[in-house]
């Protein structure tokens, strides 16, 4: 149960995520040519994605991490 | 929730800075996940020094717990930094001051963990444990005043200076909702994982009296 609900948390959030860089992506398509050239877009937002991106993963890890230890001693106590 | 609206305030609310564009959004993680950081470890500091002055065992799992969040949090401003660092200032790592303290820092609490787990005698282990992390969090200051004591690459500091806070205010807004959000994440892991130390530590003292 404990593992459904950790599953369903990561899910939620990679729907988020990509929610927000469909929005994004939409946000600078709608910008005038010479604004996309001169900001050059591509990079900073792939940095912006992946820095958030590891904020949320590292933080969802230490969830699981922790949900794998009272597995582990719920296993033990039912042994 | 609440880092989903911090997420959203992030990337769409806060208005976007002139320098650096929209790399500049990576501040609202990296420097929250500094300051929950120093506040886990300088948490295992205290609960460290508690144990070694009162040997109570609850005070070195509170420790190890709060340890191990702050070497979650240091590793996202570890790695988000860089991240943010390449577009600012064209690399992704330069041994600076405070780069560099920061560095030995998640070092320090690194050594942390191995010097618990590197012991035949657990309280041994444990002792030699709570000094490290004293010692490691004795760099948090060190960490803040870099920027000022020595000539640095990294800005100084924007919120904490003696004249008050000197950013807009929607990114002021922005960095102390994501500052609540990371701090409530933090304290509520950190509370669930002192209670699975404790909930480890009662079924490993029954489990022993059982077998005798």
């Amino acid at each position: 149960m404990y593992r459904n609900q950790i599953l369903r948390g990561i899910l939620v959030s990679i729907v988020s995520l990509m929610g927000a860089g469909l929005l994004l992506a939409q946000e600078v398509s709608d910008l005038p040519g010479d604004q996309l050239a001169t900001q050059a877009l591509g990079r900073p937002y792939w940095h912006v994605f992946i820095a958030y991106a590891i904020a949320i993963g590292l933080i969802f890890f230490w969830v699981v991490v922790i949900g794998r230890r009272l597995l582990k001693i719920e296993n033990k106590i039912r042994n | 929730m609440w880092l989903g609206l911090v997420y959203w305030m992030s990337f769409f609310w806060v208005s976007t800075e002139v320098t650096q564009g929209i790399a500049q959004r990576i501040f609202y993680v990296h420097v929250p996940a500094a300051w929950t950081s120093f506040l886990a470890f300088g948490l295992a500091a205290l609960f460290s020094a508690m144990y070694l002055w009162l040997r109570d065992e609850r005070l070195d799992r509170a420790a190890v717990s709060a340890a191990e969040g702050g070497m979650v949090f240091a590793t996202i401003m570890l790695t988000t930094g860089p991240l943010w660092g390449k577009i600012a200032w064209g690399t992704y790592w330069t041994w600076e001051p405070r780069l560099t303290l920061t560095l030995l820092l998640w070092f320090i609490f690194l050594g942390y963990f191995l010097v618990r787990s590197s012991t035949e005698n657990p309280e041994k282990g444990k002792r030699h444990a709570a000094v490290v992390a004293i010692v490691g969090a004795l760099d948090i200051p060190f960490i803040h005043l870099s920027v000022i004591w020595f000539r640095s690459l990294h800005p100084a500091p924007v919120v904490i200076k003696p004249e008050g806070p000197t950013l807009p205010s929607d990114m002021l807004m922005t960095l102390l909702m994501s500052l609540g959000a990371f701090t409530l994440v933090f304290l509520g892991l950190f509370l669930l994982r002192y209670s699975l130390e404790n909930f480890q530590y009662e079924v490993n003292t029954r489990s022993r009296h059982a077998s005798v």
